[in-house]
Order: C-alpha cells, then sequence, then structure tokens
C-alpha cells in the first residue's frame, strides 16, 4: 500500500513536479545555505537556489532515465532472448555479444562514453538501455529453449501447427512471465545508475536531477561544517531510495505467476 | 580449462579494440573536445597549425588500420599516452593509484561473499523470523544506492563521532601513527561501505541455494544416517550449495569494482576511481580511456582466476 502511494506520488512529481515548485529554481531567492523556513520551505544551496524547486523538478530526471532505460533494456532483451532461443544460427553471435558486453565493468564504460559524446538525458539513457540487455537476454534464451522441448509445444507442433504459429501463440507466451522481475531490477539500475553518473560529474547539466542535487552538493566543502547536509542532501537522497524500495516491496508483493 | 583460457584472451582483445573503437565510433572530434577544454580554462584556443601538430602527434592523420597498428605498438610498449591535465604519462598515473582500487575491491568483495555466505547460511539454518529479518535487511540495502551508503557512513562515523577521517588515503605532514596503520584508518570506511553495498545478493543466494540443496536425496540420506543436524549442515549442505556462491563472486567482480569507483569520489580515496572523476572534469580522455582498459582486463582477469580456482577444486561441477 506505501509502496504504490509513493510510486504514484513520484510519478506525479515526475510529470507535474515543474509546475507545482514554487520558485525558479535557477534563480535565488535567498541567502546561500539558508535553513528551511520563510520563502525556501526546505532552505537554500550554495547560491541561494531553492531547495525544494530543484527537488521537485529533479523528480523528472530520474522518471524519464527510469522509464526510458527500461523501456529499451527490457525490449532490447527480450528481443535478443527469443531471437537467440528460436533461430539457433543467431544464438552463437548474439550469446558471445551478450558475455562481451556482461564483462566490460559498467561504470568504467559509462564514464568513457559519456564524457566523449557529452552527456545530457537522450545520450545517458540510450547508454545505459543499450548496455544493460545481456543478463536478462540470457534467462529469456534459456526459457525459450526450455519451452520449445515442453510436451505441449510439441503436441502443438504434431497437431499440424507451423513453426511460425507454434513460435508467436506457444513458446513466446512462456517469457511473458519473466518480464516484471527485469522490470523491476532495471528500474533499480537505471535510477542508481543516473543518480551516480550525476555524482560523478556526469548528469545532464543543463537538467536539474535528484544526483546532480546529491553531486554538487558533496562537491561544497563546507557541507557538514555548517549543517547543510540536512536539507540539501537529504530530500534528494531519501527519495531515491523511496522509489527503489517501493518498486522492489511492489513486485515482491505481486501474487506469483 | 583451455576453453577458459580461449574465452579469456578473446575478451581480453575484445576490450583491447574497443578501447581503440569507442572514441572512433562516437561522433565528435578528441580534438574539438580538448580545444573546447582549453577555452573552458582560459588558455588561447588552438590554432590550425597546433591542431594539425597535434593530429600528427597522435598518429590521427593516418587511416583507421594505421592508426590501430600505432595504437597496438603503443600498448605493447606500455605506453598508454599522455595525460592533458596532469601532464604526465598516463601509465604513471595508473600505477600510482591502481594499488588503492585492487586493495579496496579485492578486500570488500571477499568480506561481501563471506559475510553475506554466513548471514545467507543463517538465514536458511534458522528459517522464520531470522530469515524474514535477515531478507528484509538484505533488501532495504539494496535500495540504497552504493554512493549514499558511503555519505551515510561519513556523516555518522567521521561528521559526527569522528572516529575516521573525512577523506584521503593517508594524513598530510603528520608523522604520528605508522603509515600502514594510518593507510587502514583511513580506508575503513571505504571497505566498510563498499562490503555493505555488496553483501545483499551474497545473502539472498546463499539462502536459495542452501535450501535447494537441503532438499536433496542425499542430504535425507545424511538425516536418516542419524547425523547430527550440525553436521548434515556443516558437512553435507554447505560444500554442495558454495560454488553458485564462488561462480557469483567472479560475476561481481565488475559491479564491485563499479562500487569502489564512486565509493572512492566519496572518500576521497586516491585510486582509479577518484582519478577518473578528477578526468571528468579536466576532460582527460586519455586518463578515462586507460581506466576502462585496465580495469576491463583486471575484471576479465579476476573472473578468469576465480573460474579457474573453482574448476580445480571442483572440476565435475565447472559448467
Amino acid at each position: 500500500m506505501l509502496a504504490s502511494v509513493l510510486l504514484g506520488l513520484f510519478v506525479v512529481l515526475g510529470i507535474a513536479g515543474p509546475s507545482l515548485a514554487p520558485h525558479d529554481p535557477r534563480v535565488a531567492i535567498g541567502r546561500p545555505l539558508q535553513p528551511p523556513g520563510g520563502r525556501a520551505v526546505l532552505g537554500t544551496n550554495d547560491i541561494g537556489q531553492d531547495v525544494l524547486s530543484e527537488w521537485l523538478i529533479g523528480a523528472r530526471a530520474t522518471l524519464i532515465a527510469a522509464i526510458g532505460v527500461t523501456g529499451i533494456s527490457t525490449a532490447l532483451a527480450w528481443l535478443v532472448g527469443v531471437t537467440a532461443g528460436l533461430w539457433s544460427r543467431a544464438a552463437l553471435p548474439l550469446t558471445s555479444l551478450g558475455d562481451l558486453v556482461l564483462a566490460l565493468p559498467a561504470i568504467p564504460l559509462y564514464l568513457l562514453i559519456l564524457a566523449l559524446v557529452g552527456p545530457n538525458q537522450a545520450t545517458i539513457v540510450l547508454t545505459l538501455g543499450l548496455l544493460s540487455w545481456p543478463a536478462f537476454a540470457r534467462i529469456v534464451q534459456a526459457t525459450v529453449r526450455e519451452v520449445r522441448q515442453a510436451p505441449y509445444v510439441e503436441a502443438a507442433a504434431a497437431l499440424g501447427a507451423s513453426p511460425v504459429r507454434v513460435a508467436v501463440h506457444h513458446v513466446v507466451p512462456a517469457t511473458f512471465g519473466l518480464l516484471a522481475t527485469k522490470v523491476v531490477l532495471t528500474v533499480r539500475f537505471a535510477i542508481f545508475a543516473e543518480a551516480s553518473l550525476a555524482f560523478l560529474g556526469l548528469g545532464d547539466p543543463g537538467a536539474k536531477s535528484w544526483g546532480a542535487m546529491l553531486g554538487t552538493a558533496f562537491n561544497y566543502p563546507l557541507l557538514f561544517a555548517r549543517g547543510a547536509w540536512l536539507w540539501w542532501m537529504a530530500p534528494p537522497a531519501l527519495a531515491i531510495i523511496a522509489v527503489v524500495w517501493a518498486t522492489s516491496v511492489l513486485t515482491m508483493e505481486r501474487p506469483r505467476g | 580449462m583451455i576453453r577458459l583460457a580461449v574465452r579469456t584472451m578473446i575478451l581480453l582483445a575484445a576490450i583491447v579494440v574497443l578501447n581503440f573503437l569507442i572514441p572512433r565510433l562516437l561522433p565528435g572530434d578528441p580534438l574539438d573536445a580538448l580545444a573546447a577544454g582549453e577555452h573552458e580554462s582560459g588558455l588561447a584556443p588552438l590554432s590550425a597549425a597546433a591542431r594539425e601538430n597535434l593530429r600528427q602527434f597522435y598518429g590521427l592523420d593516418r587511416d583507421l588500420v594505421g592508426q590501430f597498428t600505432h595504437y597496438l605498438s603503443s600498448l605493447a610498449r606500455g605506453d598508454l599516452g599522455w595525460s592533458f591535465a596532469k601532464r604526465q604519462p598516463v601509465r604513471d598515473l595508473l600505477a600510482a593509484r591502481l594499488p588503492w582500487t585492487l586493495g579496496l575491491v579485492g578486500a570488500a568483495a571477499l568480506s561481501a561473499a563471506l559475510l553475506g555466505t554466513a548471514l545467507g547460511l543463517a538465514a536458511a539454518w534458522w528459517g522464520g523470523r531470522v530469515d524474514h529479518a535477515l531478507v528484509s535487511l538484505a533488501s532495504s540495502i539494496e535500495a540504497i544506492p552504493d554512493f549514499l551508503i558511503g555519505i551515510g557512513f561519513l556523516l555518522v562515523f567521521a561528521v559526527g563521532l569522528r572516529w575516521f577521517p573525512l577523506s584521503g588515503g593517508r594524513t598530510a605532514f603528520e608523522a604520528g601513527a605508522p603509515a600502514a596503520i594510518d593507510t587502514l584508518w583511513h580506508l575503513t570506511l571505504p571497505y566498510l561501505a563498499l562490503t555493505l553495498s555488496s553483501f545483499a545478493i551474497f545473502l539472498l543466494l546463499t539462502r536459495h541455494s542452501t535450501a535447494e540443496t537441503t532438499r536433496a536425496p542425499f542430504v535425507a540420506v545424511a538425516r536418516a544416517k542419524g547425523l547430527r543436524p550440525r553436521t548434515v549442515a556443516l558437512r553435507h549442505v554447505l560444500p554442495n550449495a558454495l560454488p553458485p556462491i564462488a561462480n557469483l563472486l567472479a560475476l561481481r567482480l565488475g559491479a564491485v569494482l563499479s562500487g569502489a569507483i564512486v565509493i572512492e569520489r566519496v572518500y576521497g580515496v586516491p585510486g582509479l576511481g577518484l582519478l577518473a572523476f578528477e578526468a571528468i572534469r579536466e576532460r582527460d580522455y586519455p586518463v578515462l580511456q586507460s581506466v576502462f582498459l585496465l580495469t576491463g582486463a583486471a575484471v576479465v582477469l579476476a573472473t578468469a582466476a576465480v573460474d579457474a580456482i573453482l574448476r580445480a577444486v571442483r572440476p565435475y561441477d565447472a559448467r
């Protein structure tokens, strides 16, 4: 219940955040590092911008990363897995490619690519989405191969169903049950990766995001000395944790299947 | 064993080739980026002649094959290029930073595997409430990004309690404790943060793999022989539940390394991660490329080593 509410809130924030923001987060509204109170409900950052507005607008970057990366990665993984499972000639090249991508160290690779092409929301989503499919593609491929041996598939073929019909109606539907797990794991991966990259200085410089807030705050030398972490870092940090926690709880509570 | 060696060689070769291709396949001219960096740093933009000289110096005026042989021969000589920002050979930079990262990743990956396995066994052994509590703990920790675990530890143990230093790898200008102890003291929090952010998956797998083994017929036989539950657990269940865990350790090395990159930034540990962070700010592409090459090779070799040990110890489990 709590998890659904949190996720619902997150989606609403991601869509409506910018219009809910009380101030323009690019304009200073008070002294630097003003504690919560007055015009700045959650205080201000190092250059006097409103933290609440930054936070509200930052939800969108996280939502875009979560939806974009999960969509690309899941679709690609499923396509590769089904193709490799059904078409034995494609299996070797596809699994080898997957093994290679899986063997590359993730963060150093993303850092190199994004530093070269320049980080913006599109390149971040593409990089993360296009490089995170192999693990799940393997599982889909294994399931397809297993199901192809199953008695009911043999029966369908024996009854005269064409190979295409067997594949589309009997084999491929068996992989749908796996998609929910993939979606949760990828939402978590996308949110963590986007935040980590922003934290390391490779977020979209034009967009406010929760990861970028944390990165900027952590770069500020007097963060801990002045207690500013409490209103500057806690909101984005708690938001990231809450969204990832809610996503995983929701799927664990799902009825099995 | 031969298949493993061949596979490892192919992966290493692929990483070397990718390291060459990535900058060339992606849009953009490295000299543009270099020029932009110089521009931002307030220096005069590169003249056309200077660009041409740079292009020749890096062999970028040759065709792709020529560039590739140039790259391979430099690599064979151990020449990884020149760091624009730090104004020294990349190789020297990496050599100074690598031990920090290797130590951190090695210690944290092993500790995470041990801690996760122990807790996973406890969860499978006692079941019920213990199991529930441990699984909830693991999944809650899984919901926190590694750099936030790092910042949390920093807040509690360095800012609040002042037990550990805020950042760095050594105390500067101070001849207090011996250097080794001083370094360990600096590395305690990064090590703990990285261990905590990596152990959960080992707990979940051990719990699962132990539960599966417990249902195997030979365990029923062992019980039927009248062996004590303890003996059954330690002598029969545990050894058979271990191979998937060792496999997982090999598979997770890359992830622990990625975690170390971020954690090093949090604690200012002078390893490859902090080097990469500095290179991002300074647009120091040769450094970023070499960090990718080196960590990629390290992960592939370490994974192969774990695989080889596993095959040597339990040949019939090797897939």
